[in-house]
Order: structure tokens, then sequence, then C-alpha cells
């Protein structure tokens, strides 16, 4: 190849040179082997952490480990929880997602033979802490499940305001208000304000399920844990539960288990990638769904098995 | 059991290899035409363009197709973003190479002229575009770092040519403003083809790591 600063006249070179220090500046002229400059690839670099770090979390999970009657099912999930965001764990059957979501809540403590270990840290307490009350911890988190599961034989007032009683709250107006915002929260209030004595099970299962967040939302949560909430409704049912998840989010901190990819990309800030009880990646969903760091992670998310 | 996905991602890299080459030979076909005055090649080379810019919206659609109907993420999604850019890219390849020939058409003939600096930075342009096209193939990115070093060196030579032909007159030599023209006219082209090889660079660099590269 030629060299081409020999054939260059001086005046011309220097002109280029001239114009060259105006246009570019040193960090900017120096490259990598790849041909990008120290300075941008850092910042792309910067973008693109595998070890995120989530400052102040709302919940803290660390090094826990569940099993079923002595069968390890979790083995030392650490995963940090952001507050107002939704955090979506996906995986396979069987990796341990609702495990990990019925251990947030200590309903994991319910099974018969099952058994947890390690810490969960709901702002500063530790929830498997022996002092630590269940009904208490179940207080600050709420939870849907898969199918919408309203009490039967009670009416749609009364589906929300059940906690509220069990509760020991009397004063009639103050439920009326709460489950009025509750419902009004869950956006439903506009689709059964004029019919909530009708009973619960006469809605159709998408309002239903709305119905099953108002009464979760009565109890004021801090945490909402999202059991496949969609996995039962139609597509229109499912948008409004996400979108209803974007706006829940703005008061509240949501965890939500799904296997459908795309909701997960569509709903969530973070994403975490769990496979045969562990915590494989964990991340900016963003980042978990364009560029994973892991073969596994991009495997899976692309379908490439399951 | 085959992914549908991988289906239509086998059908949008057939029809970009497709495309690669054809754009590897107009180009190529282009540049000979003008070395060889030769016009009869015009015909053909519209043709391959309007065919490039054709595959070119074939790609586009089967892309939006494959998003719709398979939201595909990570490494596929890349790969269809960056296909879609590649289909733009060889296109564009098409569009340079015919208006190469029309500089030869309506400035020629051009045998008198001295086409040394064409004839240089076309060799460039050619290899870049080779070695772009075989990184997409074999997915490597090692070839990158060679193709953004030439890309510098055909900058310089652009410049260099350019002004030359503006700046100096070597007496008693054949001058003509068709050489000038002609010859300023096909370096710009054959520049901005090299710009388009590092393209191509870059979407290989983002399919395999993710990595945007910065804006030329």
């Amino acid at each position: 190849m030629d060299n081409l600063d020999n054939t260059l006249k001086s005046s011309i070179k220097d002109e280029i040179d001239d114009v060259s220090k105006y246009n570019k500046t040193k960090a900017e002229t120096d490259t990598t082997e790849d041909g990008i400059s120290p300075s941008i690839k850092a910042e792309i670099e910067r973008n693109f952490d595998s070890e995120i770090k989530i400052e102040n979390p709302k919940l803290s999970i660390q090094s826990l480990k569940a099993w079923f009657s002595g069968k390890l099912a979790l083995k030392g999930i650490n995963l940090d929880v952001k507050e107002n965001c939704v955090t979506a764990l996906i995986g396979p059957s069987g990796c341990g997602k609702t495990t990990l979501l019925r251990c947030i809540n200590r309903m994991h403590d319910l099974t018969p033979n099952a058994t947890a270990d390690g810490k969960i840290i709901l702002d500063d307490l530790n929830i498997y802490d022996k002092q630590s009350d269940p009904v208490l911890i179940k207080r600050r988190m709420g939870m849907v499940f898969q199918k919408p599961n309203p009490f039967p034989t009670m009416s749609i007032y009364d589906n929300v305001a059940a906690g509220l009683k069990l509760n020991g709250i009397k004063d009639k107006n103050l439920i009326k208000d709460i489950v009025h915002d509750s419902l009004k929260g869950a956006a439903l209030w506009e689709e059964v304000k004029n019919d909530l004595d009708k009973p619960g099970i006469s809605l159709s299962g998408g309002q239903q399920q709305r119905l099953c967040i108002a009464r979760a939302l009565a109890m004021q949560p801090e945490i909402l844990l999202m059991d496949e909430p969609t996995s039962a409704l139609d597509p229109i049912a499912s948008s409004k539960i996400e979108e209803l998840m974007n706006d829940l989010k703005k008061n509240l901190t949501v965890i939500i288990v799904t296997h459908n990819m795309q909701q997960a990309a569509r709903v969530s800030d973070y994403t975490a990638f769990m496979y045969l009880g562990e915590l494989i990646e964990f991340g900016p969903t963003d980042q978990i769904f364009k560029y994973p760091k892991k073969e596994l992670t991009e495997r899976y998310i692309s379908g490439k098995f399951g | 059991m085959v992914r549908l996905l991988d289906l239509g991602l086998t059908k949008v890299s057939s029809i970009i290899f497709d495309m690669a080459s054809l754009a590897e030979n107009t180009v190529s076909k282009a540049i000979k035409s003008y070395m060889e005055d030769d016009t009869s090649t015009k015909n053909q080379i519209f043709e391959s363009s309007a065919k490039l810019r054709f595959l070119q919206d074939e790609v586009s659609e089967l892309c939006i197709e494959l998003i719709a109907r398979f939201q595909p993420v990570a490494t596929d999604l890349r790969y269809i973003k960056s296909c879609m850019e590649l289909s733009y890219v060889f296109s564009r390849f098409g569009r340079y190479a015919y208006d190469i020939i029309t500089v030869l058409e309506i400035l020629g003939p051009l045998e008198l002229c001295d086409k040394s600096s064409v004839m240089r930075m076309s060799k460039l342009v050619l290899e870049m575009m080779d070695l772009g096209i075989s990184a997409l193939r074999l997915r490597d990115n090692s070839i990158l770092a060679k193709i953004y070093e030439m890309e510098e060196m055909v900058d310089l030579l652009y410049r260099k040519s350019t002004r030359e032909s503006s700046q100096i007159v070597i007496a008693n030599n054949y001058s003509d403003n068709r050489c000038n023209i002609s010859t300023a006219l096909i370096l710009k082209y054959l520049e901005r083809i090299c710009d388009h090889a590092c393209y191509i660079a870059d979407s290989v660099n983002y399919i395999e790591t993710g990595m945007a590269s910065p804006r030329r």
C-alpha cells in the first residue's frame, strides 16, 4: 500500500492535519483494535455492566435456599429488587420462579415439608428472622395468582373489603373509601361502580383478576407479587393488566412471574432469568432482551430451549 | 426441531448474501467500465441497481413480518435489525455503481484522462467491500479493524486527490475539465461506498457484541 504521507504536498498535508485538529479530539482519534475510540468504547461498556447494582433496594434476597421434602429447589439466590419498578422473573417451568415468589411473602412456609434458608431483607427487616411475624409480612405484600380467585360467595364490594374487615377495621366510611380507591387503582371502578352488590364471580375473567388486584391493593401493600397474572386471560384483558402494572409501580414495587417473554419485555424494568433453581442473569430488561450476557439466557429468551 | 423464526432468518440471510454478491459485481463492473471507457454496460448496471433496490424492499418486508410474527430478541433481533441496514447498504452500492457509469456516459469519452487516483482508491474500496462481506459471512470480528483502518486510508486519499485535482495543473499533461469533474465525482462515490463498507463492519460488530459503533 502507498505511503500516502510521502506523496502529499506538505502544504496540503499540513492543511489536512490542521483541519483534523479541529474536527476531532485526541480521545476520538485514538482507536482500539476494533477501530472504536476508547472514550466511546468505555461509554458503551459502561452500559453493559453484567453485575448490576441496585442502590437502596426495596427487597434484597441474599443466599436464599429453599427445599421441598429435602430436595433443593432454590440454590442460593441473590437478587435486589428496586423500589417502584416492575421486576420480572422468567425461566422454564420448574426453575423456581414461583417458589422464589412464595418465599418472598413466606407462603413457602405453609407448604408441608418445605423449608427455606437465607435472608430476605424488606427495607431493614429480615423477613426470615425468627422475630418476624409472617402475618405482618404478608400484610405488606399483596399477591395475585394465575387464576382469578375472588371469594365466590361475596359481592364485588365485599371481596375488596374482606381483608380490611378481617384486620378489624370497622369504620364503614373508611372501608367505603378504600374500596373505591382500590377499585380505581385496579382500573375497575368505572366498570363496576353500579354493580358493587353483584357477586365477584359474575365478572369476566379479566375483571375478576383486576378485582383480585383491587383486593390486594385494599391492604395498601408495599410490594405486589404477581404469579402469571394474565396466563388465563385473553389478550385484551391481559393488556389491561399490563397497563395497570405500569400505573401501580408509581406507588408500589411489583414482582411478576411470567412465561410470556414479550410480556416481560413490555412491562418490566428489570428481568431475572432463572434456570434449575439458580439465578442465571439479572439486569435491566432492555439489556436482557437485546444483549443478554449469558449464552443460556440468550437461548431461553430466543426460544432455543424451554 | 427447527424454530419457525429460523426458517425466516434463513430466507433473509439468503437474500442478503445474494445482494452482497450482486452489489460487489455491480460496483466492480462500473469501475471496470470507467477504466475501459466502456458505456455498453450501463443497462446491466442499471438493472442490477434496480434489482438491489427491489431486494432491499423485500428484505425490509420480511424483517417486519418476522418481528411482527415472532417478536425476536437478543441475537435474532440484532441480526434482523442489521439485515435491514445491510440491505440498504447493498442497495446504495448499486446506486453508486449506476452513478459511476452515468458519469462516464455524460462526460465521456475519458480515455485520455489520468485515472490513477480512481484506480488506487477503487482497489481499496473493492477490498473493503470484500472484507466486509466476508466478515458478515463468517461472523468474524477480527477482520473489522482492517476495514476501519482502510477507511482512514480512503478518506485521506480522497482529500488528497480532490485537492490535487483542483489545485495542481501539471504542464504539458493532458488537461480537460471533464477529467477533473469525472474524477471528483467518482472519487466521491467511492468514498461513499467506503463508508457503507464500514457500515457492514458496524453491523457485524453489532450482531456479535450488541455494541453500536459510533456514527461516522
